[in-house]
């Protein structure tokens, strides 16, 4: 099933967006122009993943002297640190460890997205702006341009 | 019980140390020789008071007063230890001098008169270029198998301090042995020195935990990938708990050291052994049968570590080994892990 995540203009470059798709909470990110998908839930112990920190590979064969090179795709769970490839979902801290699971991410024109495509719900935290909603609604009006979007696969 | 006896071990830990200093003064030269006598230097030792049930007497001081020890159990080859040099000074040439005198008082008073015997080559923590210096001076001599250091040093194991002596233990395969204890005055703990010789005693085991973190976590083994360390008189029990830590924390902070590839307690399993006294164990044959699971009875090797005492933890352990595990903590992991060196 494809799921519409938002305009590929709404994922910039280094940022990312955790959405709700059915129960599932699936973090996107936009690593250098590559789009990844991994799930929100970290399984060691569930703690939410895709607010981790994004780091690249470290590499060392000498003690003291270190490489990090390649793109940031390496989130780390903020619990305890543990880290999983954004593009595979697997950890990487011994061979027999647990990996995530990752999701199939792509850009697709607006025009080619059939028509049964769901939407996922990004999840905001429901004090993030600490206000009330107020007794008025103004009258907005749909904006829609034909655009790309993101999609993921579930 | 096993049905192997004795005769086919190896002893990876037997003491001698001279009687008085007056024993090594002949491997000293004139300057060294006046030091002493000006300085008031002594042998004496706080690991092993003389009075403690824990020390089981004087260590041999010839090879007369070894021999009937060795007889007794007649082991297939018995390393010699002597911590002679550790004593309660700071002077790291009386340090190298003392060395060099000890290593070769127990090569002529000993090693030379019974094959069975080797020794490791003792060197101070506190002047590594000389001890790599000894290290290579001895290094042909065929009877040597370990370098022995107090697991007391004056900095972490690990740190790039060291590195030069494992470079050449390295280049002449020698096992690098961490001996409980360390020079006098060294504090057995990082918030000072103990009140009491209880508290000294108990300590070693928590020393050996942070130099077996320190030479991992350093990457000892990355730079050194054919080093041994062998832990002497640590104990070994503590190991399960310290190991699973040690693991589940480096998964979270591998990025300060990137170097450490594997889990760290890959690194012990295959770059340490420890030996088997003191065998600080429980009293229940099932409850021993699972630490011994949960350390792994390869990682042990049989020590005497005579003239110490520690209790009957060894028996307890030899009694809940398998026949073939036993065989491999008397004589076969010190085989593979020595090698030729006590061939």
């Amino acid at each position: 099933m494809k799921v519409v995540v938002c305009h590929v203009e709404d994922l910039p470059a280094e940022e990312r967006k955790i959405v709700k798709v059915g129960k599932r909470s699936i973090g996107v990110f936009n690593v250098d122009g590559e789009f990844y998908a991994i799930s929100n839930r970290c399984p060691h112990q569930g703690g939410p993943l895709c607010v981790g920190r994004l780091s690249s590979w470290a590499e060392s064969e000498i003690p003291g002297e270190v490489e990090v090179g390649g793109s940031a795709r390496f989130v780390a769970c903020p619990w305890h640190g543990w880290e999983y490839d954004l593009a595979t979902g697997q950890s990487f801290m011994g061979p027999n460890e647990i990996g995530v699971k990752a999701f199939d991410v792509c850009v697709t024109s607006g025009a080619a997205l059939s028509e049964d495509v769901a939407h996922a719900e990004e999840q905001r935290s429901p004090t993030a702006t600490g206000r009330e909603p107020g007794p008025y609604v103004a009258e907005t009006f749909q904006v829609h341009v034909e655009a790309d979007y993101v999609v993921i696969e579930i | 019980m096993t049905a192997m006896t004795l005769t086919a071990a190896v002893d990876c830990d037997l003491h001698v140390a001279p009687s008085s200093l007056g024993t090594v003064l002949p491997y000293l030269d004139e300057y060294w020789r006046s030091y002493i006598e000006d300085s008031t230097v002594g042998l004496s030792h706080p690991g092993y008071p003389l009075g403690a049930a824990t020390t089981g007497g004087t260590p041999p001081s010839s090879y007369d007063e070894l021999a009937p020890v060795l007889n007794a159990a007649n082991p297939h080859r018995a390393i010699l230890t002597c911590l002679a040099l550790d004593g309660v000074h700071r002077n790291p040439y009386y340090a190298a001098a003392m060395a060099r005198a000890v290593n070769d008082w127990v090569r002529e008073e000993f090693l030379v008169r019974d094959e069975r015997l080797r020794a490791g080559i003792a060197v101070s923590p506190l002047d590594i270029p000389a001890a790599v210096q000894e290290v290579e001076r001895l290094a042909d001599d065929g009877r040597f198998a370990q370098i022995l250091l107090p697991v007391r040093g004056d900095v972490p194991y690990g740190n790039r301090l060291y590195h030069p002596l494992y470079a050449v233990a390295q280049e002449h395969g020698f096992p690098i042995a961490l001996h409980a204890w360390g020079r006098g005055g060294k504090a057995p703990s990082m918030t000072g020195v103990t009140a009491t010789y209880l508290e000294d005693y108990s300590s070693n085991a928590q020393i050996a935990q942070v130099q077996m973190m320190s030479l991992v976590a350093e990457g000892v083994f990355t730079r050194f990938p054919q080093l041994k360390v062998v832990f002497m008189e640590c104990g070994f029990s503590w190991l399960p708990p310290q190991l699973w830590r040690f693991d589940k924390d480096w998964k979270g902070v591998w990025r300060e050291v990137p170097w450490v590839k594997e889990r760290p307690s890959d690194y012990v399993r295959r770059h340490m052994r420890f030996t088997t006294e003191p065998a600080q164990l429980p009293q229940d044959p099932h409850q021993i049968a699972q630490v011994v699971e949960m350390v792994g009875p390869e990682l042990l090797m049989y020590a005497s570590d005579y003239p110490h005492q520690h209790g009957d933890g060894f028996e307890r352990l030899l009694a809940a080994l398998s026949d073939e595990d036993a065989e491999s903590v008397l004589r076969g992991t010190a085989a593979a892990f020595y090698g030729d060196l006590i061939a």
